[in-house]
Order: C-alpha cells, then structure tokens, then sequence
C-alpha cells in the first residue's frame, strides 16, 4: 500500500517523461505488479494525451470584442497621463499626482486595512479614470430606467438609478462599470452645479458613514442595507446638500 | 552592454520597459482569456478577470524582471486576482472543493476502457471542455497550466501559491478524474447510441 503511494506521487512526472531511467524503472516495475497504479498510470496518460492534442482547440476561442481596445487603451492611459479632457479643470501635474498616489495608495493597500482616506482616495482615482467612459461631455441628461434595464442586461445588476431632479438639483449624464478596489462595481455620473460627480454602488461593502476630503475630491460614504455608496465630487463644488440629500434618499 | 538582461536594466528607460511589458502581454490575452474562461466558467467574469489582471501588470510593470517568463508572470497575476476575487466574495474556499475531490479521485475507478479507445470516441470539443468544467477548480487549474499552456511544475506552484508536491498531486489526480469522466461519458454515448 505504501508502495503504491509512492507511485503515486510520481505518475505525474512519469506521465510528463520528467523521471530519471532509475526513477522510471521504479516505477515501471510496480505497473508490472500491480494492476491499481497500472490503471491510474493509464488514465493519467490517456487524459495528458487528449488534452494536448486539443489544446489549440480549447484555447482558441476568440477574444471578446473589445477587451483589446479596452486593454490598449488602459495602456495607453497608465504610459501617458494627463488626457486633454482634464486640461481645463486639473493641470497635468495635478493629474500625474493623483496617478501616482494611487499607485502608492494601491500599493500600500495590499498591505493595510483600508482606511476610510485610502478609500475614498482610489475612489477619487476612480472618479478620474472611469468618469470619462460612462459620461461623454456635453451628453443630454440620460433616461433613468433605460440605465436601470441597460445595467441589469449587460452586468446582471439590479440597482435603481435615481432620476434627473429639478428640486434634488442633480441631472443624470451617464452609468456604466468602473474597476474600483472592491471589483467591478455600478457608476452613475451626475451633474450638478455644472461640476461632475460620480456615485459608486459597492454591494456587499461594509463601510460606515465617512465624509472625507482627499486628492482635491470629496467622498460622501453611506451605507443602506448591505450596499455602500459612495458619492465623490470635486472638493472646491462645496456643500451640494440637496444633490447629496436627494442622492441618499433615491440610491439602492 | 555586453549582456542583454543587464542591457534592459541599465540602458533602457523605466518608461521604455513599461511600454514594452504593455505591448508584449496585449500578446497575451488571448491565453489569459482562455485561462480566466476557465476560472470563472463565466464570458463576462473572465473578461472582467483579465482585464483586471492587465491593469495590475501596468500596475506593478517594475516588479517584473526583464528576462523572465512574462507569460508566466502574467497567469501568476491572474491567479491571485482570482484567489483575491474568491476571497472577497466569501464563497468556498479552494481547498475545501479540493480535497472532498481528492477523495473522490481516490476512490474512483478507471474504467476498463482503454486510453486509445477513449481518445478515438472523445474527441469532441464540447465534451471535453464540459468535463474540464466540471472538475474541482483546484484540478481543473493544475491540468489546464501543465497540459494545455505548459507550464513547469515549478511555475505553477508560483501561480497557485501551493507547494510542488501539491501541483504534481493535483495534475494527476486532475487527469486522472478528467478520464474518468470522459469515459463515461463515452460510455452513455455507445448506451445511447446501442439503444436506438
């Protein structure tokens, strides 16, 4: 029986050819004697040789379309900062600052238990990096249910949108998906006193109720049921109290 | 000058480094995908998953070392990325799904088919990507990196974060388990097919 376990620990390297001749003889002469490891030695060498002969197959399938642009353009991204669409706002420099502390902020993130700074700093970052593709500048205020049925769809997300407000003081530009810390997560854009922000849905975060200035960004954290939100705007845009209040009344 | 990996480190730029591990690992995604395809047995995950992954590399582009198996240093990306993923959302961990699997790997019997009649029988495509879904993650990974990207036994436990002893158990036991399934498959193939 121990005879056979140690065969077994072998039939790997005996089926990829790695063993030496001794080692093989080894093993060669307990398959002569016993018809347990034979079987397994076959089975292992009748799977290796299937999936090797259809590994082109089975990896071949096509790529999705768009993951490559979209990788190309992260790249594109990370190797040059400072997008013409941040020019009037935000100096390069300021961009390349945000750029780096977010690298540093994910760096050390790996490390420590996130504070509510660390936080709300890559969501900042978020802010800058995701608010360009769900909102296209200059959009039409968008239609609430029609992001509502386009974000179940397309990622299986039942969230409701809170509409464009006349007294909440906001107008819905765009959502999407943004790759925050927490995972892909739901990213609703509105406006509000001409400035954008950003409100992101983190089902299954738990994080209390934190309003924290960082990176030149404000990040307004709440949770409701097993969901956080977190709302993050341009600091200098102020109080946004009504924006902020209708916000949190409409949003799960 | 005179060595190529002291070359890249001392001659080249950081930036210029970066640009190329970024134009070399788009070379990659296709594997990655297919990888991730694997993983998450979801389109939408593995996209996610890969992209996920391509944004890290970019990340951490000065922990690579020039030189080294960028492929391999890619799908250990990858793999944490998953692992972190699987963590986060609290479902089973790895392992558990593993060993209950090792047991019943252990307890399997081949069949009495032969490998050579199994491979005539199971070459379909579609049979055999739903028997490598249907093997415990923990041995689904472990064969798909040994014998369908290739990787060494020692890449692997880097990916995987296990010790080697454990990839080798996990391949064959892995394999083994796969052939098991394709031959019963094979087997209700020909009842089927006896039946009409």
């Amino acid at each position: 029986m121990s005879d056979c376990r140690r065969i077994a620990e072998r039939l790997a390297s005996y089926a990829d050819d790695l063993l030496t001749p001794s080692e093989r003889a080894v093993v060669d002469q307990h398959l002569a004697q016993c018809s347990h490891c034979r079987r397994a030695a076959a089975s292992e060498q009748g799977a290796r040789t299937i999936v090797r002969a259809r590994a082109e197959t089975l990896r071949g399938g096509a790529l999705p379309p768009g993951l490559r642009s979209r990788c190309e353009a992260i790249a594109r991204e990370q190797l040059t900062p400072a997008p013409p669409f941040w020019r009037r706002r935000l100096v390069p420099l300021a961009l390349t600052a945000v750029l780096v502390l977010f690298t540093v902020f994910a760096v050390i993130s790996l490390a420590t238990q996130r504070s509510n700074t660390l936080f709300a700093a890559q969501l900042a970052a978020d802010h800058v990096k995701c608010v360009q593709g769900v909102a296209t500048p200059g959009t039409a205020s968008a239609d609430a249910s029609r992001l509502e049925s386009l974000l179940f769809e397309e990622y299986g997300w039942k969230v409701r949108v809170p509409p464009s407000s006349h007294a909440g003081g906001v107008e819905l530009i765009g959502a999407g998906r943004c790759l925050v810390g927490a995972g892909v997560v739901p990213h609703l854009v509105y406006r509000t006193g001409g400035r954008d922000v950003s409100l992101y849905m983190m089902e299954g975060v738990t994080r209390g109720e934190a309003d924290v200035v960082t990176l030149g960004y404000r990040s307004r954290v709440w949770s409701r049921g097993a969901t956080t939100f977190v709302l993050v705007s341009p600091a200098d845009a102020g109080e946004l109290a009504t924006a902020v209040d209708y916000l949190r009344q409409e949003a799960h | 000058m005179r060595e190529p990996t002291k070359e890249r480190h001392e001659g080249v730029p950081a930036d210029n480094v970066a640009e190329r591990l970024a134009a070399e690992s788009l070379g990659y995604l296709k594997p990655l995908y297919a990888a991730g395809l694997r993983l998450t047995r979801n389109p939408a995950d593995a996209e996610d998953l890969v992209q996920d992954t391509f944004v890290k590399a970019l990340r951490f582009a000065e922990r690579f070392t020039p030189g080294t198996n960028l492929k391999a240093w890619l799908f250990t990306i990858l793999h944490n990325t998953w692992r972190n993923r699987l963590r986060d959302a609290s479902r089973a961990p790895v392992d558990v799904d593993s060993e209950r699997a090792e047991e019943a790997a252990g307890a399997a019997q081949a069949s009495a088919e032969t490998p050579e009649r199994i491979l005539l029988r199971a070459t379909l495509d579609a049979d055999l990507q739903a028997a490598l879904d249907s093997l415990p993650e923990a041995f689904r990974q472990a064969v798909w990196l040994r014998d369908v990207e290739e990787f060494s036994y020692a890449e692997i436990a880097g990916m995987l974060d296990v010790p080697i002893g454990t990839v080798m158990s996990r391949i064959s036991r892995g394999r083994r388990l796969l052939f098991d399934r394709l031959s019963r498959v094979a087997q209700k193939a020909k009842v089927e097919v006896g039946g009409r």
